[in-house]
Protein backbone atom coordinates (compact mmCIF):
# COMPACT_ATOMS: atom_id res chain seq x y z
CA UNK A 1 0.00 0.00 0.00
CA UNK A 2 3.02 2.56 0.76
CA UNK A 3 4.51 1.65 -2.35
CA UNK A 4 1.62 3.30 -4.32
CA UNK A 5 1.48 6.11 -1.92
CA UNK A 6 5.56 6.92 -2.57
CA UNK A 7 5.75 9.03 -4.92
CA UNK A 8 3.10 11.17 -2.47
CA UNK A 9 5.19 10.72 0.57
CA UNK A 10 8.63 11.97 -1.23
CA UNK A 11 7.04 15.11 -2.40
CA UNK A 12 5.17 15.75 0.46
CA UNK A 13 8.72 15.96 2.21
CA UNK A 14 9.89 18.21 -0.03
CA UNK A 15 7.12 20.50 0.21
CA UNK A 16 8.36 22.71 2.74
CA UNK A 17 11.88 23.39 0.78
CA UNK A 18 14.99 21.38 -0.96
CA UNK A 19 16.14 18.54 0.72
CA UNK A 20 19.34 15.92 -0.19
CA UNK A 21 18.28 12.54 -0.04
CA UNK A 22 19.21 11.40 3.34
CA UNK A 23 17.39 14.22 4.95
CA UNK A 24 14.47 13.22 2.75
CA UNK A 25 14.74 9.66 4.10
CA UNK A 26 14.91 11.57 8.02
CA UNK A 27 12.13 13.60 7.26
CA UNK A 28 9.99 10.21 6.51
CA UNK A 29 11.22 9.11 9.20
CA UNK A 30 10.59 11.28 12.04
CA UNK A 31 7.42 12.58 9.90
CA UNK A 32 6.19 9.16 10.94
CA UNK A 33 6.98 8.75 14.14
CA UNK A 34 9.66 6.04 12.59
CA UNK A 35 6.61 4.09 11.01
CA UNK A 36 7.55 4.68 7.41
CA UNK A 37 11.36 3.79 7.66
CA UNK A 38 12.06 3.44 3.69
CA UNK A 39 15.28 1.95 2.77
CA UNK A 40 18.08 3.99 0.76
CA UNK A 41 17.47 1.51 -2.40
CA UNK A 42 14.38 2.89 -2.83
CA UNK A 43 14.42 6.27 -1.48
CA UNK A 44 17.10 7.84 -4.27
CA UNK A 45 16.43 5.60 -7.33
CA UNK A 46 12.53 6.95 -6.45
CA UNK A 47 13.80 10.68 -6.41
CA UNK A 48 16.01 10.20 -9.84
CA UNK A 49 12.56 9.29 -10.97
CA UNK A 50 10.45 12.38 -9.86
CA UNK A 51 12.90 13.68 -11.46
CA UNK A 52 13.08 12.42 -14.75
CA UNK A 53 9.46 12.70 -14.64
CA UNK A 54 9.60 16.34 -14.17
CA UNK A 55 8.08 16.53 -10.50
CA UNK A 56 11.56 17.32 -8.72
CA UNK A 57 14.43 19.42 -9.98
CA UNK A 58 18.24 18.51 -8.76
CA UNK A 59 20.62 20.86 -8.06
CA UNK A 60 23.75 20.19 -6.75
CA UNK A 61 25.95 21.87 -3.96
CA UNK A 62 29.31 21.85 -2.39
CA UNK A 63 28.88 21.08 1.82
CA UNK A 64 31.42 20.71 3.89
CA UNK A 65 34.15 19.52 1.04
CA UNK A 66 31.29 17.19 -0.32
CA UNK A 67 29.17 17.53 -3.46
CA UNK A 68 25.37 17.42 -2.42
CA UNK A 69 22.25 16.88 -4.60
CA UNK A 70 19.42 18.41 -3.43
CA UNK A 71 16.13 18.24 -4.52
CA UNK A 72 13.21 20.65 -5.06
CA UNK A 73 9.43 20.37 -6.27
CA UNK A 74 8.62 21.59 -9.23
CA UNK A 75 5.30 23.34 -10.59
CA UNK A 76 4.27 19.57 -12.39
CA UNK A 77 5.69 18.14 -8.55
CA UNK A 78 3.60 20.80 -6.70
CA UNK A 79 0.40 19.63 -8.89
CA UNK A 80 0.73 15.70 -8.54
CA UNK A 81 0.83 16.94 -5.10
CA UNK A 82 -2.35 18.10 -5.02
CA UNK A 83 -3.28 14.97 -7.14
CA UNK A 84 -1.97 12.41 -4.77
CA UNK A 85 -3.26 14.03 -1.47
CA UNK A 86 -6.75 14.24 -2.94
CA UNK A 87 -6.02 10.51 -4.43
CA UNK A 88 -5.14 9.45 -0.84
CA UNK A 89 -8.05 11.26 0.68
CA UNK A 90 -10.52 9.26 -1.38
CA UNK A 91 -8.70 6.46 -0.68
CA UNK A 92 -8.46 6.33 3.19
CA UNK A 93 -12.05 7.92 3.45
CA UNK A 94 -13.10 4.43 1.79
CA UNK A 95 -11.35 1.89 4.26
CA UNK A 96 -12.30 3.91 6.68
CA UNK A 97 -15.66 3.49 5.74
CA UNK A 98 -15.12 -0.19 4.85
CA UNK A 99 -13.47 -0.74 8.27
CA UNK A 100 -16.28 1.20 10.22
CA UNK A 101 -19.25 -0.28 8.87
CA UNK A 102 -20.15 3.36 7.20
CA UNK A 103 -21.87 3.62 3.43
CA UNK A 104 -19.25 5.51 0.99
CA UNK A 105 -19.08 7.75 -0.36
CA UNK A 106 -20.95 9.19 2.68
CA UNK A 107 -24.37 10.47 1.99
CA UNK A 108 -24.94 14.08 1.89
CA UNK B 1 42.49 20.54 21.34
CA UNK B 2 39.40 18.33 20.41
CA UNK B 3 39.86 15.79 18.02
CA UNK B 4 38.18 17.34 14.86
CA UNK B 5 37.35 13.86 13.49
CA UNK B 6 34.18 13.98 16.01
CA UNK B 7 32.78 16.67 14.37
CA UNK B 8 33.59 15.78 10.39
CA UNK B 9 33.83 12.00 10.85
CA UNK B 10 34.97 12.36 7.48
CA UNK B 11 38.43 13.36 8.88
CA UNK B 12 38.64 10.04 10.32
CA UNK B 13 40.45 7.56 8.18
CA UNK B 14 38.93 4.29 9.87
CA UNK B 15 35.71 6.13 9.21
CA UNK B 16 36.50 6.59 5.60
CA UNK B 17 38.04 3.61 4.67
CA UNK B 18 34.39 1.68 5.91
CA UNK B 19 32.50 4.60 4.09
CA UNK B 20 35.04 4.08 0.95
CA UNK B 21 34.76 -0.12 1.01
CA UNK B 22 30.69 0.39 1.18
CA UNK B 23 31.13 2.31 -2.38
CA UNK B 24 33.24 0.50 -3.78
CA UNK B 25 30.66 -2.54 -3.38
CA UNK B 26 28.04 -0.39 -4.75
CA UNK B 27 30.46 0.55 -7.52
CA UNK B 28 31.03 -3.22 -8.38
CA UNK B 29 27.27 -3.74 -8.69
CA UNK B 30 26.35 -0.45 -10.91
CA UNK B 31 26.18 -0.53 -14.76
CA UNK B 32 25.07 2.23 -16.71
CA UNK B 33 26.35 5.50 -18.44
CA UNK B 34 29.48 6.74 -16.17
CA UNK B 35 28.45 10.05 -15.52
CA UNK B 36 25.14 8.71 -13.95
CA UNK B 37 27.31 6.23 -11.96
CA UNK B 38 29.61 9.10 -10.88
CA UNK B 39 26.34 11.31 -9.45
CA UNK B 40 24.84 8.02 -7.45
CA UNK B 41 28.40 7.26 -5.97
CA UNK B 42 28.84 10.89 -4.52
CA UNK B 43 25.16 11.30 -3.43
CA UNK B 44 25.47 8.11 -1.68
CA UNK B 45 28.93 9.01 0.00
CA UNK B 46 27.47 12.76 0.58
CA UNK B 47 24.50 10.59 2.50
CA UNK B 48 26.45 8.29 4.49
CA UNK B 49 28.63 11.31 5.84
CA UNK B 50 26.05 12.62 7.07
CA UNK B 51 24.30 9.58 8.50
CA UNK B 52 27.42 8.76 9.88
CA UNK B 53 27.33 12.43 11.69
CA UNK B 54 24.04 11.56 12.71
CA UNK B 55 25.19 8.94 14.31
CA UNK B 56 27.50 10.29 16.56
CA UNK B 57 24.60 12.17 18.34
CA UNK B 58 25.04 9.36 20.48
CA UNK B 59 28.79 8.64 21.88
CA UNK B 60 31.23 6.77 19.46
CA UNK B 61 33.71 6.77 17.51
CA UNK B 62 33.69 7.94 13.74
CA UNK B 63 34.80 4.14 12.78
CA UNK B 64 31.97 2.84 14.65
CA UNK B 65 29.28 5.73 13.43
CA UNK B 66 30.40 4.60 9.32
CA UNK B 67 29.49 1.09 10.20
CA UNK B 68 25.94 2.41 11.76
CA UNK B 69 25.60 4.39 8.34
CA UNK B 70 26.49 1.80 6.34
CA UNK B 71 24.40 -0.72 8.22
CA UNK B 72 21.26 1.89 7.79
CA UNK B 73 22.51 2.27 4.32
CA UNK B 74 21.87 -1.25 3.73
CA UNK B 75 23.36 -4.27 1.62
CA UNK B 76 24.95 -2.65 -1.15
CA UNK B 77 23.80 -4.64 -3.92
CA UNK B 78 20.28 -4.40 -2.79
CA UNK B 79 21.05 -0.07 -3.10
CA UNK B 80 22.92 -0.60 -6.61
CA UNK B 81 19.78 -2.72 -7.68
CA UNK B 82 17.35 -0.44 -6.66
CA UNK B 83 18.84 2.47 -9.36
CA UNK B 84 18.37 -0.22 -12.07
CA UNK B 85 15.39 1.01 -13.24
CA UNK B 86 16.78 4.56 -13.09
CA UNK B 87 20.20 3.76 -14.94
CA UNK B 88 18.36 1.32 -17.39
CA UNK B 89 16.36 4.55 -18.32
CA UNK B 90 19.57 6.61 -18.60
CA UNK B 91 21.19 4.09 -20.94
CA UNK B 92 18.11 3.39 -23.25
CA UNK B 93 17.76 7.80 -23.14
CA UNK B 94 21.38 8.21 -24.41
CA UNK B 95 21.76 5.74 -26.53
CA UNK B 96 18.76 6.99 -27.95
CA UNK B 97 19.77 10.48 -28.38
CA UNK B 98 23.02 9.06 -29.74
CA UNK B 99 21.56 7.59 -32.31
CA UNK B 100 18.91 10.03 -33.52
CA UNK B 101 21.91 12.76 -33.28
CA UNK B 102 24.36 10.39 -34.94
CA UNK B 103 22.10 8.98 -37.89
CA UNK B 104 21.71 12.03 -39.86
CA UNK B 105 25.37 12.70 -39.87
CA UNK B 106 25.77 9.29 -41.32
CA UNK B 107 23.40 8.95 -43.78
CA UNK B 108 24.41 12.43 -45.18
CA UNK B 109 27.86 11.43 -45.45
CA UNK B 110 26.71 8.49 -47.66
CA UNK B 111 24.20 10.63 -49.90
CA UNK B 112 27.23 12.76 -50.91
CA UNK B 113 29.32 9.85 -51.64
CA UNK B 114 26.31 8.82 -53.91
CA UNK B 115 25.97 12.16 -55.07
CA UNK B 116 29.99 12.81 -55.96
CA UNK B 117 30.36 8.97 -57.38
CA UNK B 118 27.33 8.74 -59.85
CA UNK B 119 24.81 11.94 -59.71
CA UNK B 120 27.20 15.00 -59.97
CA UNK B 121 29.83 12.73 -62.37
CA UNK B 122 26.92 12.15 -65.11
CA UNK B 123 27.29 8.27 -64.46
CA UNK B 124 24.28 6.22 -64.42
CA UNK B 125 24.09 4.20 -60.59
CA UNK B 126 23.95 0.50 -60.57
CA UNK B 127 21.13 -1.19 -59.99
CA UNK B 128 22.67 -2.45 -56.67
CA UNK B 129 22.19 0.88 -55.08
CA UNK B 130 18.58 0.22 -55.23
CA UNK B 131 18.74 -3.17 -53.25
CA UNK B 132 21.20 -0.90 -50.45
CA UNK B 133 18.43 1.76 -50.45
CA UNK B 134 15.83 -0.63 -49.99
CA UNK B 135 16.94 -2.36 -47.23
CA UNK B 136 18.85 0.64 -45.28
CA UNK B 137 14.79 2.23 -45.54
CA UNK B 138 13.56 -1.19 -43.74
CA UNK B 139 16.50 -0.28 -40.98
CA UNK B 140 15.22 3.24 -40.92
CA UNK B 141 11.63 2.07 -40.26
CA UNK B 142 12.83 -0.22 -36.85
CA UNK B 143 15.34 2.19 -35.82
CA UNK B 144 14.03 5.52 -35.74
CA UNK B 145 10.92 4.88 -34.27
CA UNK B 146 12.56 2.77 -31.59
CA UNK B 147 15.42 5.31 -30.41
CA UNK B 148 12.37 8.11 -30.36
CA UNK B 149 10.42 5.54 -28.00
CA UNK B 150 13.08 5.02 -26.19
CA UNK B 151 14.42 8.93 -25.40
CA UNK B 152 10.38 9.38 -24.78
CA UNK B 153 9.68 6.86 -22.54
CA UNK B 154 12.95 7.94 -20.71
CA UNK B 155 12.03 11.46 -20.27
CA UNK B 156 9.68 13.62 -18.91
CA UNK B 157 6.83 11.65 -21.17
CA UNK B 158 7.22 8.92 -18.29
CA UNK B 159 4.85 10.62 -15.92
CA UNK B 160 2.28 9.74 -18.55
CA UNK B 161 3.42 6.52 -20.30
CA UNK B 162 2.52 3.36 -19.03
CA UNK B 163 5.68 1.68 -19.34
CA UNK B 164 9.08 1.17 -17.55
CA UNK B 165 12.96 1.56 -17.81
CA UNK B 166 13.06 -1.80 -19.66
CA UNK B 167 11.04 -0.45 -22.35
CA UNK B 168 13.88 2.07 -23.01
CA UNK B 169 16.53 -0.06 -22.74
CA UNK B 170 14.87 -2.57 -24.91
CA UNK B 171 13.72 -0.07 -27.83
CA UNK B 172 17.26 1.80 -27.70
CA UNK B 173 18.91 -1.54 -28.00
CA UNK B 174 16.68 -2.54 -31.03
CA UNK B 175 17.77 0.55 -32.05
CA UNK B 176 21.23 0.13 -31.86
CA UNK B 177 20.98 -3.25 -33.55
CA UNK B 178 19.01 -2.24 -36.31
CA UNK B 179 21.72 0.89 -36.83
CA UNK B 180 24.11 -2.09 -36.93
CA UNK B 181 22.57 -3.46 -39.80
CA UNK B 182 22.23 -0.45 -41.32
CA UNK B 183 25.93 -0.37 -41.53
CA UNK B 184 26.72 -3.23 -42.66
CA UNK B 185 24.61 -3.02 -45.48
CA UNK B 186 25.88 0.19 -45.91
CA UNK B 187 29.55 -0.55 -46.22
CA UNK B 188 29.05 -3.87 -48.03
CA UNK B 189 26.12 -2.42 -50.17
CA UNK B 190 28.00 0.63 -51.02
CA UNK B 191 31.20 -0.29 -51.50
CA UNK B 192 30.05 -3.85 -53.68
CA UNK B 193 27.57 -0.96 -55.54
CA UNK B 194 31.20 1.06 -56.44
CA UNK B 195 33.17 -1.77 -57.39
CA UNK B 196 30.23 -3.09 -60.08
CA UNK B 197 30.22 0.07 -60.87
CA UNK B 198 34.03 0.99 -61.36
CA UNK B 199 34.80 3.30 -58.78
CA UNK B 200 33.53 5.35 -56.10
CA UNK B 201 34.40 9.19 -54.75
CA UNK B 202 36.71 8.03 -52.35
CA UNK B 203 37.34 11.13 -50.00
CA UNK B 204 33.71 11.23 -49.46
CA UNK B 205 34.03 7.37 -49.43
CA UNK B 206 36.79 7.12 -47.13
CA UNK B 207 34.54 9.51 -44.77
CA UNK B 208 31.46 8.20 -44.94
CA UNK B 209 32.79 4.62 -44.30
CA UNK B 210 35.08 5.83 -41.74
CA UNK B 211 31.52 7.54 -39.85
CA UNK B 212 29.87 3.92 -40.64
CA UNK B 213 32.84 1.90 -39.07
CA UNK B 214 32.72 4.14 -35.78
CA UNK B 215 28.99 4.20 -35.63
CA UNK B 216 28.39 -0.06 -36.06
CA UNK B 217 31.13 -0.38 -33.24
CA UNK B 218 29.73 2.18 -31.35
CA UNK B 219 26.01 0.61 -31.63
CA UNK B 220 26.83 -2.50 -31.10
CA UNK B 221 28.39 -1.92 -27.83
CA UNK B 222 25.56 0.47 -26.81
CA UNK B 223 22.75 -2.55 -27.90
CA UNK B 224 25.09 -4.80 -25.59
CA UNK B 225 24.71 -1.98 -23.01
CA UNK B 226 21.22 -1.57 -23.64
CA UNK B 227 20.63 -5.54 -23.31
CA UNK B 228 22.74 -6.07 -20.35
CA UNK B 229 20.50 -3.04 -18.04
CA UNK B 230 17.40 -4.75 -19.29
CA UNK B 231 18.35 -7.88 -17.97
CA UNK B 232 18.92 -6.49 -14.29
CA UNK B 233 15.64 -5.70 -14.37
CA UNK B 234 14.15 -9.30 -15.25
Amino acid sequence: MLKGHLDGLLLATLEAGPLHGYAVMEALRTGSGGRVDLPTGTVYPALHRLERAGLVRSRWSTEGGRRRRSYALTEAGHRALAGERSSWQEFSGAVSALLEGRPWPTPA
Amino acid sequence: MADPSLTDPSLDRAARRVIDAYLAEVTDHLGGPSGARAAILAELEDGLWTATAAQQAQPMSPEAAARAAVAEFGHAGAVAAGFGPELAAATGRRVGLGLLATGPLVGSSWLLVTAATWRWAGREPPAALGLVAGLVGLVLVVAVPAAMVAVAVSGRLSRWLPVGPQVAATAAATAASACVAGDLVLLTGMLTAAVLAGGMAWPAGLLAAGASGLRLSLAGRAARRCLAARATLL
